[in-house]
């Protein structure tokens, strides 16, 4: 694998001709209100269950996803139409009645309550970056490993 | 008062923003630098930085090595926009988390970079300017025209000239 980028990269740096524009900055300087304190990671994982014979898609051309941690499962069904994403989601094993979601882009946080059977839904996102936090009453909130849905 | 990188991510993960503030300031210009170093353009580039700090603020307690949280950083960015510039199909994006930094990229930390323009300056023509020319990005084209070269070997011969730099380095490194 060569690692030239650190070498151009180093190149640019000295020049100074290209700096990281302030906006970019700031951006970054905002990520730390997207802080979940004490949030356990849940990772994406590969999953028979719901891979379908085109690979993780649905039939509709949706993207599915699962994420688990702390014994939490997170099942995201992500559609991606008109330049925006739609989210429906499971929780599995069901937290219980008080528990919550939050859907996170870097400028959009959506709380929604969980069904029964522990579904969510958001619609009408940003592409880009999306977690999304269950808060459990009395345990550690479970938040999904940041992804990038492209549109 | 200068805090170290490890304090720096200890402070952030107690809640300390300004911390936070502070790393960005260090470590926010050579992710830029990375991710247009690997031919994003400045929207895609601005996309993969922030995904760089999200990755980082979920991993802030487990750093195997916070003393090098920029080369972790640093080859966070990379995986990032190589992966975006791969796919170019709709769907979600997840590059694995980084464990170990890429040892090159020590050439980022400010001693190797003093080190880094100093052996460019040490190169024999055409590389010498050739890597200045590529420092200020001025594409093949222009780059072709400046050196004399035919516009499809500024490609082959940036390669090669990145190698003699590689191979000056590491001897000026063992001679130190």
């Amino acid at each position: 694998m060569t690692d030239d980028e650190y070498f151009l990269a180093a190149l640019r740096l000295a020049a100074g001709n290209d700096p990281i524009p302030a906006h970019v900055s700031t951006a970054a300087r905002d990520v730390y209100g997207l802080r979940v304190p004490r949030a356990r990671t849940a990772d994406p994982v590969e999953c028979a269950e719901i891979r379908t014979s085109s690979g993780p898609r649905g039939a509709d051309g949706s993207h599915l996803v699962r994420f688990v941690a702390s014994g939490l499962t997170f099942d995201l069904e992500v559609t991606v139409g008109d330049g925006l994403i739609d989210i429906a989601g499971q929780v599995f094993p069901y937290p219980g009645e008080d528990a919550y979601v939050d859907v996170k882009t870097p400028h959009l946080t959506l709380t929604r309550a969980l069904a029964p059977n522990g579904q969510f839904a958001a619609t009408g996102l940003p592409p880009g970056w999306l977690s999304v936090v269950c808060h459990r009453p009395g345990r550690a909130p479970v938040q999904t490993r940041w992804v990038r849905i492209r549109p | 008062m200068h805090r170290e990188p490890a304090d720096l991510l200890n402070a952030a993960a107690e809640g300390d923003r300004s911390a936070w503030e502070e790393l960005e300031s260090r470590f926010g210009p050579l992710m830029w630098a990375v991710a247009r170093a690997c031919g994003l353009s400045p929207a895609d580039a601005a996309d993969v930085v922030q995904g760089a700090w999200l990755r980082l603020l979920q991993h802030l307690e487990t750093i195997k090595d916070p003393a090098r949280v920029g080369g972790w950083l640093a080859t966070t960015v990379r995986r990032e926009s190589l992966l975006l510039l791969h796919k170019d199909r709709p769907g979600i994006l997840s590059a694995e988390v980084v464990e170990d930094p890429d040892p090159a990229t020590a050439v980022l930390e400010t001693d190797g970079r003093q080190l880094l323009w100093k052996s460019v300056s040490a190169l024999h023509e055409p590389c010498r300017t050739l890597l200045q020319l590529v420092a200020i990005d001025l594409g093949s084209r222009q780059t072709a025209l400046r050196l004399g070269l035919p516009m499809g070997s500024v490609g082959p011969t940036r390669a090669r000239c990145l190698e003699k730099l590689r191979t000056l380095i590491s001897s000026q490194e063992t001679a130190q």
